[in-house]
């Protein structure tokens, strides 16, 4: 590309050679960095609480969890939550597991028994309850409802192990680092 | 990078290699990733654990010596704010009189030599689940580590017509 004349002009070429390799380095980041898998935990704006235990990352405990997201749904466009106050118009909110919708109670129950029934009867004195974990991620001004409504399809399909997302405020954040 | 000359340099290569349109791509892929990167946020959890042997009660309660420690919640859409009231008591204006009231039952409980006294948290479907979450954090810090929920009433009607 350099074409060096009999000095009347020259061209620089730039070395692209060093950029390409941070460039390479900075995708295999992001590339390695991005999770593709299924998205588990849905973008909440969980309740804060001052009493919440870390949720320590751990995969084996995590096999026997599933997680119930409660959150207004991003493409409905809502003046009262986007002003951060509550909404209640029940067709906003969505009640999701692994990104699909499982907003109809029935729908929630049957997936929630078959998932449970992996796991039953490993108590003999209690073979109808599942040892499976159910964690309930609800929008901070999400109805009550529709958590209660979660946690009776949980006790319904024999699951008793039931945990709520929470995270810590602002000033406990910095407290704790 | 080592050696005699920079390797790279235009004049170590008789056949030039266009790079242009790999740059194109790579920051296309640089910025799909970039844009699609999520950064973890803390979170952690409150352990509710459901009764093991009852899964939802629809039988008739037992016997109540002691008043069970019920903390409902109604929510006023009217004035944006949630109405708690603990027991048959009148509502309860701040944090530090609701605790107050229960643990006041609680201490009636454990004078009754009672070491397990579930807090049944009683709320309307409407009411925003910070504010039970709020009630369950009041709860933990006393180490009142029992929370139960009340099961909704069209349930709880089900269940007694069923009887």
């Amino acid at each position: 590309m350099s074409k060096k004349g009999a000095g009347t002009s020259e061209y620089t070429n730039p070395n692209l050679i060093p950029m390409i390799d941070i460039m390479f380095l900075l995708l295999l980041f992001f590339m390695l960095g991005a999770d593709m898998g299924q998205r588990e935990l849905e973008e909440v704006v969980l309740p804060k609480a001052n009493s919440m235990k870390e949720d320590k990352e751990n995969k084996e405990k995590d096999k026997n969890r599933l997680t119930i997201n409660v959150y207004h749904r991003y493409e409905v466009k809502c003046q009262a939550y986007a002003k951060g106050g509550v909404c209640r118009d029940d067709a906003h909110w969505r009640t999701g597991i692994k990104g699909k919708d499982y907003s109809e109670p029935e729908k929630l129950g049957g997936y929630l028994k078959k998932e449970a029934d992996a796991t039953r009867g490993l108590d003999p004195k209690n073979p109808q309850v599942s040892e499976l974990k159910v964690m309930i991620r609800a929008d901070a001004s999400a109805p009550y409802g529709l958590a209660q409504r979660a946690m009776n399809t949980c006790a319904k399909a024999g699951i008793y192990k039931v945990e709520v997302g929470a995270s810590r405020p602002m000033d406990q954040t910095k407290k704790h680092g | 990078m080592g050696g005699g000359g920079n390797i790279g340099e235009a004049s170590d290569n008789p056949v030039e290699i266009n790079v242009t349109a790999m740059v194109d791509v790579i920051f296309c892929l640089c910025i799909f990733f970039m844009c699609s990167f999520h950064f973890k946020q803390l979170e952690g959890k409150i352990d509710t654990w459901l009764p093991k042997d009852r899964g939802v009660f629809q039988g008739q309660p037992e016997k109540v010596i002691l008043e069970e420690i019920r903390v409902f919640m109604k929510w006023d859409a009217a004035n944006n704010r949630t109405i708690r009231k603990v027991g048959n008591r009148g509502e309860v204006e701040s944090d530090e009189a609701l605790m107050n009231v229960v643990i006041q039952m609680t201490n009636d409980y454990k004078k009754a030599g009672k070491s397990e006294f579930p807090v049944l948290i009683d709320a309307t479907p409407d009411v925003p689940w910070q504010e039970v979450i709020h009630i369950m954090d009041m709860c933990k810090k006393e180490k009142l580590e029992r929370i139960e929920f009340a099961a909704p009433f069209e349930m709880m009607n089900k269940g007694a017509s069923k009887n």
